[in-house]
């Protein structure tokens, strides 16, 4: 009743605070709200403008699910006292949409709330990204693959192998994991391999592009007598194609490194 | 000092073992010292740095490589053994001494690579005593060098394991967070795509709302098909001329063009006399004088 108004951004605005944050109690944020000019209510009504929630409590739930009111982060009205303007709603601020609000949000941004008009940034983008955890479907990696094909970055240094499915000759015998060389250098080069974007598997299998072999050359007949079987043949490279590709940042003809 | 004890057997005495210690400073080309035993017996001596080169020159040969071939003979266990052989004989001189040669075998011939005097120790178990310490001695070195080294492997291997373990769990973030943006990016890339077919779908919705649109207002405005309007129909013929239309164009157009054309005329005379004599020819004029415009 006594307040000093200091701004007019929320002349005659209705807002009805829900919780407070960390920061700032309920009561703060109503007193900051009523010396912009905004008029503050216990129970959101037709009036009300929006729900400000500074955490999820019963009573946000219950609001949410009436889906008559905005429920709005507290973070969106502390950003509006510090421009000290009243700044438009974003995807990130908001906790829950009517539907009018909704349909309004869904002409600008996308399901996962980056504008459809307005340039993105990192730090956006990074929002964005952040919010969409619930996303189980992961794409196939043979999809990456596609994707920087398609945007020409596989001459990127972290996707030197991307289109390579390479089995390492690391058992001593063929597709057997129990008989596992341990300490083996060739166990190094498959991480670089699968760092630098091959496909490591471990079993010699149709659909394979190269068997990467290091000293030990005793299974490379039986790796051949296989490969007769095969309709889609495999390269026999060395170790050194990889450390060479590694070394000069591009992918290396197998030819000069085949066994 | 280096010591070096090995198992030799002599030529006169293939069944023997005898046990051939060679001690020597630095290298076998500074001399050495050395000690025979069969178990019972032992002898000792000595090949001085001036015997080793004098031997040298004898047998006309560089003393870097007659020394390479001495240590092949007297310390290297490696080489076949049957490549050197070795004797002891008695010196027919004194009874006391004896004369140990070794000599290298070749195909068909063998060379005698050094000789010298031993003599016959008197207490032979002192020696065979130190022999035995020696080797003893050289196990015990050995194996706890052994154990060092097996430590020291097992700590590398220890790390090693750990590193790979390690950057294992980098690859596979790096692999996981990868695809993890990846799947994100199309996520919000696909969803552009999305607005982008949407709006493409509005426009050749709208698009062809506003052609059908323009169809029906033509059929509304236009007369039965088989004839065109009028207006169309002149835009087309334009370029073309015909006789009436000269005429029609003499007449209409006459007040308008006829003064510049009369100012063109006045420069050239002959052709005033014309227009001012004979007034039919003045269509043909005036087409000549719009082509000079």
């Amino acid at each position: 009743t006594n307040i000093h108004v200091e701004s007019t951004m929320f002349e005659d605005v209705e807002f009805c605070v829900m919780s407070g944050t960390n920061e700032y109690t309920k009561s703060d944020l109503e007193g900051k709200i009523a010396i912009c000019g905004g008029v503050v209510v216990q129970n959101p009504g037709e009036d009300t403008y929006c729900v400000i929630a500074g955490s999820q409590n019963v009573r946000v739930k219950n609001l949410i699910a009436a889906n008559k009111h905005d429920v709005v982060k507290a973070e969106w009205l502390l950003e509006c006292f510090e421009n000290k303007t009243f700044v438009p709603w974003q995807p990130h601020h908001m906790i829950h949409m009517c539907p009018s609000t909704r349909e309004h949000f869904a002409c600008e941004y996308d399901c996962y709330g980056d504008s459809y008009f307005t340039d993105t940034n990192e730090h956006q983008l990074k929002d964005v990204f952040n919010r969409m955890s619930s996303i189980q479907e992961k794409v196939p990696l043979d999809m990456i693959a596609d994707l920087e094909q398609r945007y020409s970055w596989d001459d990127s240094s972290y996707s030197i192998f991307r289109q390579c499915m390479i089995y390492v000759d690391s058992f001593t015998s063929i597709n057997d994991p129990n008989t596992k060389i341990h300490t083996s250098r060739l166990d190094v080069r498959a991480l670089e391999l699968r760092f630098h974007g091959a496909t490591v598997v471990s079993s010699l299998k149709e659909g394979i592009s190269h068997v990467l072999v290091g000293e030990d050359h005793s299974r490379i007949d039986e790796m051949k007598a296989l490969r007769r079987t095969f309709t889609k043949k495999f390269k026999i490279v060395s170790e050194l194609w990889v450390l060479d590709s590694l070394k000069l940042g591009k992918l290396q003809n197998e030819n000069q490194y085949l066994l | 000092m280096e010591k070096k004890v090995r198992k030799i057997t002599m030529n006169s005495n293939l069944g023997i073992t005898y046990f051939l210690q060679v001690s020597w400073k630095e290298d076998l080309g500074n001399g050495f010292a050395i000690t025979l035993s069969n178990g019972h017996s032992a002898w000792i001596g000595e090949v001085s740095d001036n015997d080793v080169s004098k031997e040298a020159s004898d047998m006309e040969m560089d003393k870097i490589a007659y020394v390479d071939e001495l240590k092949k003979a007297m310390i290297l266990t490696a080489t076949p053994s049957n490549k050197y052989t070795f004797d002891l004989i008695k010196d027919e001189e004194s009874s006391e001494q004896y004369i140990f040669s070794y000599e290298k075998k070749l195909k068909e011939v063998s060379f005698k690579i050094g000789s010298l005097k031993v003599r016959n120790v008197n207490n032979p178990a002192e020696v065979i005593n130190e022999l035995i310490e020696h080797c003893l001695n050289c196990a015990t070195e050995l194996q706890i060098n052994n154990e060092h080294l097996q430590k020291e492997n097992e700590r590398l291997r220890c790390d090693w394991n750990d590193m790979h373990e390690k950057l294992n769990k980098y690859v596979s973030g790096k692999e996981e967070l990868e695809q993890e943006l990846y799947t994100r990016f199309t996520c919000v890339l696909n969803k552009k795509k999305e607005k982008i077919r949407n709006l493409k779908e509005k426009l050749s919705e709208s698009q062809q709302r506003e052609t059908q649109q323009k169809i029906q207002q033509k059929s509304q405005d236009s007369v039965p098909f088989d004839t065109v309007p009028i207006s169309e129909l002149k835009d087309e013929d334009y370029g073309g001329s015909t006789d009436e239309e000269v005429k029609s164009q003499k007449t209409t157009l006459q007040p308008d063009l006829i003064l510049p054309l009369r100012r063109q005329l006045g420069k050239i005379p002959h052709l005033k006399e014309r227009l001012c004599t004979n007034q039919k020819t003045l269509p043909i004029l005036m087409t000549f004088s719009l082509t000079f415009n």
